[in-house]
């Protein structure tokens, strides 16, 4: 599968608000979710990089990464989920990931970042998990 | 641990990160179905294995693809790959500027803060926590590295 990257917004209380566009206001960005597609490696990572940038910049503050798609993750794809945690958190924000593969879950365990991030099963765990942290 | 013999396969590509993938189908595909010496035997590694050598070897041509970016060298990042009755072995064969691999700094511990500013340098951790042996042999010409992964 070809490395990609989508964006969907959803409200804080966790219903969709629209596909790929603008209807998420900078007043309320709610929780903006990244699916990823394809091999996650050091040709994929630039353009996740980009992505989550491009949202912190856009005021997202609330992410959760889907890797329920993602075929193959390595330790650049791994540095790139870190990088976006420590952006996230550096402007008050947080990351959630959500990685139900076990062979992606296994790459997670061997570098110990089972321990930094909670790997969700799926978007709606992600976002009661967020619900729980952070009450709207 | 011993060389790679010449008889087993031998990929040459760019040192671009989008030749990862076809790196990591073809070494897999060499591990994965058996296609050792040509005896058409059976693969020693079941495909849980298969998945770590796809990540190792990531790892490895990753690195390559780095250090010939640092001094931009252009020259194609060597791979070989040879399978048999018990253990595959891969070896990767880059023209960096060559490290001191005993000078790679352990990473501080995962739930310290400064842990999160360590986005890259798990590679090497890596190989050598799931390949059965992990051999760097580096200098100013450049860098090789085996790895030998038998069944888990």
């Amino acid at each position: 599968m070809k490395f990609d990257v989508h964006r969907r917004g959803l409200s804080a209380s966790g219903s969709a608000s629209g596909a790929s566009d603008g209807l998420v206001s900078n007043a309320d960005p709610g929780v903006v979710v990244l699916t990823v597609l394809g091999d996650l490696d050091m040709a994929g990572a630039p353009g996740l990089r980009q992505a989550v940038v491009t949202e912190v910049a856009d005021g997202a503050r609330l992410v959760v990464l889907d890797l329920t798609a993602v075929d193959f993750v390595d330790s650049a794809g791994l540095g790139v989920v870190v990088g976006a945690l420590r952006r996230l958190r550096a402007h008050d924000g947080e990351l959630l990931v959500v990685c139900p593969e076990p062979r992606i879950r296994r790459v997670f365990e061997l570098c110990d970042l089972d321990r930094v991030f909670t790997l969700h099963r799926d978007v709606e765990a992600a976002v009661a998990a967020m619900d729980r942290r952070a009450p709207a | 641990m011993s060389r790679v013999p010449p008889s087993g396969i031998e990929l040459a590509v760019p040192p671009h990160p989008e030749f990862l993938q076809l790196v990591r189908a073809v070494v897999g595909a060499a591990a994965g179905t058996g296609s050792r010496s040509g005896t058409g035997g059976k693969s020693p590694l079941d495909p849980g294995r298969v998945a770590d050598l796809r990540l190792v070897v990531s790892e490895a041509v990753t690195n390559a693809i780095e250090a010939q970016g640092a001094v931009g060298a252009t020259d194609r990042i060597l791979i070989r790959c040879r399978v048999d009755d018990e253990q595959v072995l891969v070896e990767v064969v880059d023209h960096g500027p060559g490290f001191d691999p005993d000078a790679v700094p352990d990473l501080p511990d995962v739930e310290t803060p400064e842990r999160l500013r360590h986005e890259s340098g798990l590679g090497v951790a890596l190989m050598h926590r799931l390949a059965d042996g992990a051999e760097v042999e580096s200098g100013p010409d450049g860098t090789t590295v085996r790895l030998m992964i038998r069944p888990g």
